[in-house]
């Protein structure tokens, strides 16, 4: 038995984690008993994951289709089809023709590589990755207001915070050591509210729980900023000291009275008055929010909504107080950080700006992109319109994940060409060209960025099964096919030093260091040598923090007669995005069915409906059976489905109506219309219903 | 190895001049494990090669993780089905040396014994090993062993060897026969200090340090009298996130469930893997019904496992050996000191 230090694949919280290691294989995990972040104690995925990569059932060999199917074949082979296929997109569409898909469960090395080779070998900037459909408003809200899209504190932070207010995020089930640290702040006395149209765990042990309509954030938001400015409970010395606009935002809030308030978003005027208070007087607050305020087509204005009302609380840059978007991928900060946004280089160097592409063309030694890239659904979008060719992606599960999923797989489907770098053969890879089989994080060294900006190091522990490659050996052995020998490194740390040098925020950065360290905060650089745990103690990256006026915009689609029931999406504390990995635990598996649907008792009792129950959901764009679990969790009249489950995968029905600024799809709120399935008939898949309607399997 | 007679073996007590000499002794011919720090932050069970050079270090707080994955394997294979016939697998047993083992870990593997006698996987890899405990001299920060009945003194019967340490150095007793026989060669010299006195010492200091234990005992009996209300139990419950920490570390837990992994020949093979009770999917039945349903049922299912009197009465003691690593591995804040407090208060009933 060895046990070989790495990092939990999770989520965005980024624990300590052993591998333990027996003979050839991980065979289970322990805490890192002194590590920063999650104190020794793991959620069920993080124990769970012996399970996740177990070699039964990897890829172990790449696979090319034919007429019959997908075969095995060499590397040589798929290579030389996978370079052959983006040449000829090349030629025919040019560089807005072809794109990658990154992965934010990658490391920072492969994300660099991807993004490396969508710029310096297809010449293009079309390079995107998940956080597109979670935390992209937050990266343009926050850019907005401070300057800095990330979280501003750490999650230390939380020990010294008086007040932790949660908003929109289910803490203890989708960042569970961020949950648990909130619940050891609460037992020392720190004041714990929850803002959330379900009664989640945490609002259920929480002072106050604030239970606002699905889709109401900025009305509320704005409602608690009008009486904290009525009050005069702003915090004036910051304001005058750190921000800008304050007039224009006092007006645009003078309206919104209470009453008004209460009536946007089902909250008792006491409750609105009571949080307005402990907001403003509190001593240091915590503020932190997930999807619930970032997947909605308004999910940039909530985020400066929430911005707003943190900084006109003065609630920035202090021990224990901080804007915190909980990010749901275990390196999707990196991948941000990395540069696989078709708007940025690494460390949020502008695309678009001359100096930075000279910058980049020199030390990669070819010219850089100039046209601006396209986002995931850009692509997916112009590939149905016929514009868009070739596609690489890395370990993500669009099919399951992203909204609207017809339009998803329509679209992949209209490609001419697309490889998929997989541990597993997902829906997505299902409908791939070439398949080519990666290592997981237990199989490669690297580094991975948690949510407070922590670059923390994974390590090898035990060798891929059969032949799967990392990442970036398949990025640059495929780069070198096509031409471009600048991707040929020794390891990782070669890559993370090359990135370290072209990137201000990771200056200072290196292996030993985050050895040293349990990892470092960036920005990193010679004023920072240690890391910065805390931004904008001082000042905003912007100079001033700007407060911008926002107004409540409602839900796409709200109910209506036909579909009578608001709908929203969730995640189970033991299931992880599309369920690839968590879903091979024999014992996560067996906790839930495979899919459901979480409903009010009241709503069950009107529909006849009993727990367990099949049921049928419809909404404007597709329609699913899955079975019904009856809790007061759900406020009456919203129903809920966690997004894990091929077999009723609840983003055929959410609506692809996006956030303008960020294209942030609305995954949290549509309408659908129910109907209970007889009593003892049991729901059909996906895959049923499919076959029966003639879609084909996928 | 640790013959059920060794319960009665008079324990002898030898000098130890060098704890270092005796480990290179026993890793001769064997794989012997001691827990050593990572540098960040962990500490494991590692193996060592007889000419290891660093000085042994007693360990004063028990290593996050007992002795259980040596016996009873986190994952383990035990039949493969070819297609035609099912073919079980032999557990393979290497000789292994658990060095420096706490008196409460000692108790949990004597507890295990009990619980897998019939088991042919855990009772090969236990013949194979030679147990070496270490008495404590204090408590450990979360320990209550004292409480318990599983310390600090390494208790008769659970191990082959003991390192007793004394202020004038090291004592070594001799508890077991397959314990004599390791050290033969050595040939230490017999002790001529009080060495009873120096181990009743070590007693009532952890005892003095470990308290009185009251919370321990009201919380014992208001579970075995059930007088904790179903709420006590729910609202415990709603702090139990299910991460299976608390099952995984107990030294005492011992529940599995089955996995069925397809191999690339196109074979099965079933393997093992610790399960937790705390999981609602452990109970519940085919028809979908369930016994323990709610969480606060779950959580006490699990403290009637550890401080149930029939429990006590079928193990000779209570499943709970007062390591109190549940407490470090809680994120629920739910684990013995926090339950034991909360259920043995008489207002919350």
């Amino acid at each position: 038995m060895r046990v070989v230090p790495s990092i939990c694949t999770f989520c965005g919280v980024g624990c300590g984690i052993g591998l333990r290691v027996e003979g050839a294989r991980v065979v289970g995990v322990e805490p890192q008993p002194g590590h920063p972040v999650s104190q020794g104690q793991l959620c069920s995925k993080g124990w769970s994951t012996s399970f996740a990569i177990d070699t039964a059932g990897r890829l172990t060999r790449p696979l090319i289709r034919e007429a019959a199917g997908l075969r095995p074949a060499s590397w040589d082979e798929a290579l030389q089809r996978v370079a052959g296929a983006f040449r000829e997109a090349l030629a025919e569409g040019g560089p807005g023709a072809v794109g990658v898909i990154s992965c934010a469960r990658a490391t920072n090395e492969d994300n660099y590589a991807a993004q490396k080779f969508a710029r310096a070998v297809l010449g293009s900037n079309n390079v995107d990755h998940c956080a597109r459909i979670c935390h992209s408003p937050s990266v343009a809200g926050l850019t907005l207001t401070l300057g800095s899209g990330a979280m501003t504190g750490s999650i230390a932070d939380i020990d010294s915070a008086d007040l932790i207010l949660l908003i929109g995020a289910d803490a203890s089930e989708n960042h569970a050591m961020i949950g648990a640290r909130i619940l050891r702040a609460q037992a020392r006395g720190a004041r714990l509210v929850v803002v959330d149209p379900r009664r989640t765990r945490l609002a259920r042990l929480a002072e106050q729980h604030i239970q606002l309509k699905l889709g109401s954030n900025i009305a509320l938001l704005n409602g608690l900023l009008q009486i904290i400015f009525a009050n005069g409970w702003e915090n004036r010395a910051f304001l005058d000291a750190r921000c800008e606009n304050v007039e224009v935002l006092r007006q645009h809030v003078a309206g919104l009275t209470p009453e008004l308030t209460s009536a946007q978003t089902g909250v008792p005027v006491a409750e609105l008055e009571r949080l307005a208070y402990t907001v403003s007087h509190a001593k240091a607050a915590f503020i932190a929010y997930g999807m619930g305020i970032t997947q909605f087509q308004s999910g940039t204005n909530n985020v400066v909504a929430v911005s707003n009302l943190a900084l006109v609380c003065g609630q920035v840059g202090r021990p224990g107080a901080g804007i915190n978007p909980l990010r749901g991928q275990n390196n999707v900060q990196g991948a941000c950080d990395m540069g696989c946004l078709p708007n940025v280089y690494p460390g949020y160097q502008p695309a678009d700006s001359s100096e930075v592409q000279a910058k980049f063309a020199q030390a990669w030694g070819v010219p850089m992109p100039q046209a601006p890239g396209l986002t995931s659904l850009g692509m997916t979008t112009a590939a149905l319109a016929g514009d868009f060719k070739a596609l690489m992606i890395m370990g993500e599960e669009p099919v399951l994940t992203d909204p609207d999923q017809h339009h998803v797989e329509h679209a992949l489907r209209a490609l001419d060409f697309l490889v998929v770098v997989e541990l597993t053969m997902t829906e997505t890879a299902k409908l791939a060209d070439v398949v080519l089989p990666a290592a997981s994080f237990a199989e490669k060294d690297g580094t991975f960025t948690n949510c407070e900006r922590r670059v923390q190091r994974i390590r090898r522990a035990v060798n891929p099964p059969g032949e799967a490659w990392t990442d970036w050996q398949i990025l640059g052995a495929l780069a070198a096919r096509m031409g471009y020998l600048g991707m040929i490194w020794a390891d990782a740390e070669a890559i993370f030093d090359e990135m370290a040098a072209l990137t201000p925020l990771f200056s200072a950065m290196s292996y030993p260091a985050l050895d040293a360290h349990h990892g470092l905060h960036w920005p990193c650089d010679a004023a920072h040598p240690q890391g910065s745990p805390r931004l904008h103690a001082q000042s905003f990256p912007r100079g001033r923090g700007r407060l911008l006026p926002v107004s409540q915009v409602d839900p796409d689609e709200c109910p209506d007669a036909d579909y009578p029931f608001f709908f929203t999406t969730q995640r189970l504390h033991f299931h992880y995005g599309g369920g690839s990995m968590t879903r091979k635990s024999p014992l996560l598996e067996r906790e839930t069915p495979a899919g459901l649907l979480f409903i009010h008792p009241q709503d069950a009792a009107d529909l006849h409906l009993h727990d367990g129950q099949g049921v049928r959901l419809r909404s404007r764009r597709g329609s699913l059976e899955t079975c019904a679990q009856i809790t007061d969790d759900m406020p009456p009249g919203t129903l809920s489905m966690p997004y894990h489950f091929r077999e009723a995968p609840c983003n055929i029905l959410t609506n692809s109506a996006q956030d303008p600024q960020s294209k942030m799809p609305e995954l949290k709120a549509c309408a659908v219309a129910i109907e209970p399935l007889p009593p003892g008939v049991a729901p059909r898949s996906a895959d049923e219903l499919n076959k029966e309607a003639g879609y084909g399997s996928f | 190895m640790v013959p059920s007679e060794s319960r009665h073996f008079d324990l002898t007590c030898c000098e130890l001049d060098s704890v270092e000499r005796l480990r290179a002794h026993l890793a001769g011919g064997r794989t012997l494990y001691e827990v050593r720090e990572d540098g960040q932050g962990g500490r494991h069970w590692q193996a060592l090669t007889a000419d290891d050079p660093t000085p042994f270090v007693a360990q004063t707080e028990p290593p996050p993780f007992a002795a259980k994955a040596f016996f009873f394997a986190e994952r383990e294979a035990v039949f493969r089905f070819d297609g035609e016939r099912f073919v079980a697998i032999e557990p393979t047993a290497p000789a292994q040396v658990l060095f420096g083992l706490h008196a409460c870990d000692l108790a949990a593997v004597a507890y295990q014994d009990q619980f897998f006698a019939a088991d042919a996987h855990y009772q090969a890899r236990r013949a194979a090993a030679l147990l070496v405990g270490l008495d404590c001299r204090h408590s450990c920060s979360q320990g209550f062993c004292t409480l318990v009945d599983s310390g600090p003194e390494v208790r008769a019967g659970t191990a082959d060897l003991i390192l007793l340490p004394t202020e004038a150095g090291w004592l070594l007793l001799i508890a077991s026969v397959a314990g004599a026989a390791a050290v033969a060669d050595l040939a230490l010299p017999a002790a001529s200090r009080d060495w009873p006195a120096q181990r009743v010492a070590h007693r009532q200091q952890v005892a003095s340090e470990q308290g009185d234990g009251q919370w321990l005992q009201d919380g014992i009996a208001a579970i075995n009298a059930a007088k904790v209300s179903a709420a006590t139990w729910e609202s415990l419950g709603l702090r139990c996130l299910v991460c299976s920490g608390c099952t995984t570390v107990c030294p005492t837990c011992s529940c599995f469930a089955p996995l069925e992994r397809k191999l690339p020949d196109g074979s099965i093979e079933q393997e093992r893997v610790w399960d937790s009770c705390l999981y609602e999917g452990f109970q519940k039945e085919a028809s979908g019904h369930n016994p323990s349903a709610l969480a606060g049922q779950r959580v006490q299912r699990f403290w009637q496992h550890k401080f149930g009197e029939g429990f006590r009465q079928t193990f000779g003691r209570y499943g709970c050996v007062g390591c109190g690593r549940c407490d470090h591995v809680c994120p629920g804040g739910i684990g013995v000191h926090a339950v034991m407090r909360k259920v043995g208060k008489p207002c919350s009933n």
